[in-house]
């Protein structure tokens, strides 16, 4: 549509005054400039992946723009670059949730006849689903990210529990050996945010459930979901297992909480594992990981995270960009970056790795949940139907609404907005 | 020539000087505004758009309420920092610095403030003997979330809102109130009789800034609550840039920000109702 189009530059061409006028790249001496955004580079990792590169491949240089370290605000600056029509990113280091959303708009180029079929078995399979939109890859994953439930080891065997498998063995166990508020029996990611999102998939899909069917039909108003989320608003305002702050909590506040030795269980993502062993922490040494738990006779469901690298439609140079990303996604770089930054790796050859499993043996159990690990719906309105998610899951967890009203809601507004789209 | 009469090749060169500025002002006003209106779409969509109307009702709420207690507690402020006092000045600065500080900044300091486990809000209530527990959620309950952010807004702004008045009452002559002094009018009655009526202007000026900035506050809802939890902290600001930025729909963005202007228009024009009565000015 010429006047979506019309639309967008004009958009661009008031807010991203900057994004356009900082867009020419210096060619420096004959050499190709490639450019990406990242979040800050702390650790220096992405620099010393970067001079690697640089080494083996004299002609190309890469600039890493470090941007601000809230996700979603890398997400608009990228999306507001794009508007512009400018090829300020070559790179596009992305959340496998914005997959969609960018594909959808043509601001990515398909990497199909670079990254071969062959080439993708070498993935964690969901980490190449979630990368594909209608058909065309745009993504290779450099890290992957999978929801599970981390334990303390050590006050589940003093009180004789094994670790929890459905929804009912985590409210007993928790409701048994808490002691709130010194000690809460299960934190998650309550705030009204994307991550939000997704715990509460984790729940329904793992009570057979679902936020999209394959055929694009919402499901949110089945009993499966209602019933997950039912499970959630217990668990703070029932069984009381969890403390009603959760709704505020994103994943550091739940670390901190189970880090301090308050909490019996924690829904997170791999990246807390490392911090919880450190020198230091109260609870080194006494966490466990299992997946996340189900209903009675479902299976357990972890929501996949993790990044990746996408090529923008706009670059100049996708070959030399190509190389850049295939070299970041290699199994050289993942494990530097796993050593440095505790990344998951997303090549499976990884997690058989003897390096990886000596220095860290809790990687096979990860292996586990990360191959059982499914994408967020990959939709072009995802932002939308995640937004619609989020506002009435908080909802129901903060008792504006019931269960049963707040999915009911939730699955006939995004009816309402998907159908108006077609 | 007459003095009075202006020179018409002197307005000629006046224009010609005004010109640039003219041009650039329509450039980044007019020229956005219309094509907000050629842009906008769907305008049938905003009876049915229930996120709206929810969004309308907190904006509103949150707009009455922040601005009520910004306008008491600004005219206490203006009233005790008018006369002179020893350190009067440093004591004006102090009072201003909420206003000086960014925002979004702010936000996050009022986000710790209130945060359930380490929160020195909930820690203070407790130690006065209020609370129970030291440890409470505010941002995790609709009321007290709706309550925090306008605590936040009220500390922030309601400086903005004691300089205006300070102005204000820096026009009122002194001898207004020598003359009901001698008359054996009391502080109160003077404050009835003088103060308020002749402060009114200024203070439906100040109404008015402050009713139009909270109507579209952004920034502190942003960062301190995210609209959460279950949207009761949604504005409609928020609900537009969403839709632009992460929707990308920016027909019906537009839409939604000239429903937002004609809401503005009519908020104005009922605190000019409110307070700009004739007496005002005599």
């Amino acid at each position: 549509m010429k006047l979506a189009r019309l639309s967008k530059v004009f958009l661009a061409s008031i807010l991203c005054l900057s994004a356009a006028c900082g867009a020419r790249k210096p060619d420096s001496g004959g050499k190709i400039v490639l450019r990406y955004l990242d979040e800050p580079d702390v650790a220096g990792t992405a620099k010393e992946i970067i001079r690697k590169f640089e080494e083996a491949n004299p002609g190309i240089r890469v600039e890493m723009v470090e941007g601000p370290s809230a996700t979603n605000t890398r997400e608009d600056l990228y999306a507001t670059s794009f508007l512009s029509g400018q090829d300020t990113y070559d790179v596009v280091f992305m959340d496998i949730a914005w997959l969609a959303k960018f594909a959808g708009q043509n601001w990515l180029r398909p990497l199909d006849d670079f990254f071969t079929p062959q080439m993708r078995s070498e993935f964690l399979p969901g980490d190449i689903q979630g990368s594909q939109y209608q058909g065309k890859i745009y993504r290779l994953p450099a890290f992957s990210d999978g929801g599970m439930l981390y334990y303390r080891k050590d006050l589940l065997q003093k009180a004789g529990f094994a670790p929890p498998e459905t929804f009912s063995d985590l409210v007993r166990i928790a409701r048994k050996i808490q002691d709130p508020p010194k000690l809460w029996g299960f934190v998650f990611q309550g705030a009204q945010y994307e991550g939000l999102v997704c715990d509460v998939l984790e729940c329904i899909w793992g009570n057979g459930g679902d936020l999209l069917a394959a055929d694009g039909t919402v499901k949110l108003d089945s009993p499966e979901a209602i019933g997950a989320v039912r499970w959630m608003v217990e668990a703070i305002h029932k069984n009381k297992i969890s403390p009603p702050g959760v709704l505020t909590y994103q994943e550091e506040e739940s670390r901190h909480l189970f880090q301090e030795g308050k909490a019996v269980f924690m829904r997170n993502w791999p990246y807390a594992w490392e911090l919880l062993q450190k020198d230091g922490s109260p609870v080194k040494g006494k966490v466990g990981i299992t997946p996340m738990v189900h209903g009675r006779g479902k299976k357990s469901a972890a929501t996949l995270g993790g990044w990746g690298f996408g090529i923008s439609s706009l670059s100049r140079h996708p070959e030399a960009a190509w190389k850049f990303i295939h070299f970041a996604a290699s199994p050289e770089i993942q494990k530097l970056r796993y050593f440095r930054t505790g990344r998951i790796p997303s090549r499976k050859s990884l997690y058989r790795d003897p390096e990886i499993i000596k220095a860290s043996p809790h990687i096979t159990a990860l292996y586990k949940v990360l191959l059982a690990a499914r994408p967020r719906p990959v939709n072009a309105s995802y932002a939308r139907i995640s937004d619609t998610v989020q506002l009435y899951v908080s909802a129901a967890l903060s008792q504006r609404e019931t269960p049963e009203k707040a999915m009911q809601s939730a699955a006939k507004e995004i009816r309402e907005f998907l159908s108006r789209q077609q | 020539m007459n003095p009075n009469q202006p020179d018409p090749r002197t307005t000629a060169v006046q224009w010609l000087y005004a010109a640039p500025a003219l041009v650039l002002m329509a450039l980044v006003n007019v020229v956005p505004i219309l094509q907000c209106v050629y842009f906008a779409d769907k305008a049938q969509a905003l009876a049915g758009d229930t996120r709206l109307w929810f969004a309308l009702k907190h904006t509103l709420a949150f707009t009455a309420i922040a601005v009520s207690i910004e306008l008491a507690l600004g005219l206490a402020i203006a009233l005790l920092l008018f006369r002179p006092f020893p350190g009067r000045g440093l004591v004006r600065a102090c009072v201003l610095i909420p206003w000086a500080l960014p925002t979004a900044i702010m936000a996050m300091a009022w986000k710790w403030i209130f945060n359930d486990t380490y929160g020195v809000l909930g820690d203070l209530l407790y130690r006065v003997g209020i609370a129970a527990s030291p440890e409470i959620a505010w941002l995790a309950d609709p009321l007290k979330a709706m309550g925090a952010c306008v605590l936040a807004d009220v500390w922030k702004t309601t400086p903005f809102m004691a300089i205006l008045l300070m102005s204000g009452l820096a026009g009122i002559p002194e001898e207004l109130y020598e003359a009901a002094a001698i008359d054996g009018a009391g502080p109160v009655r003077r404050f009835f009789l003088i103060t308020l009526p002749l402060l009114k202007p200024t203070i439906a000026l100040a109404v008015l800034f402050r009713a139009i900035q909270t109507f579209a506050i952004f920034d502190l809802i942003w960062v301190l609550t995210g609209g959460g939890p279950g949207g009761s902290t949604q504005m409609i600001a928020l609900y537009v840039y969403d839709t632009v930025f992460r929707y990308l729909d920016l027909g019906y963005g537009s839409t939604l920000t000239l429903f937002m202007a004609g809401c503005l228009l009519l908020i104005s024009g009922a605190v000019y109702l409110l307070f700009h009565t004739r007496e005002a000015y005599e």
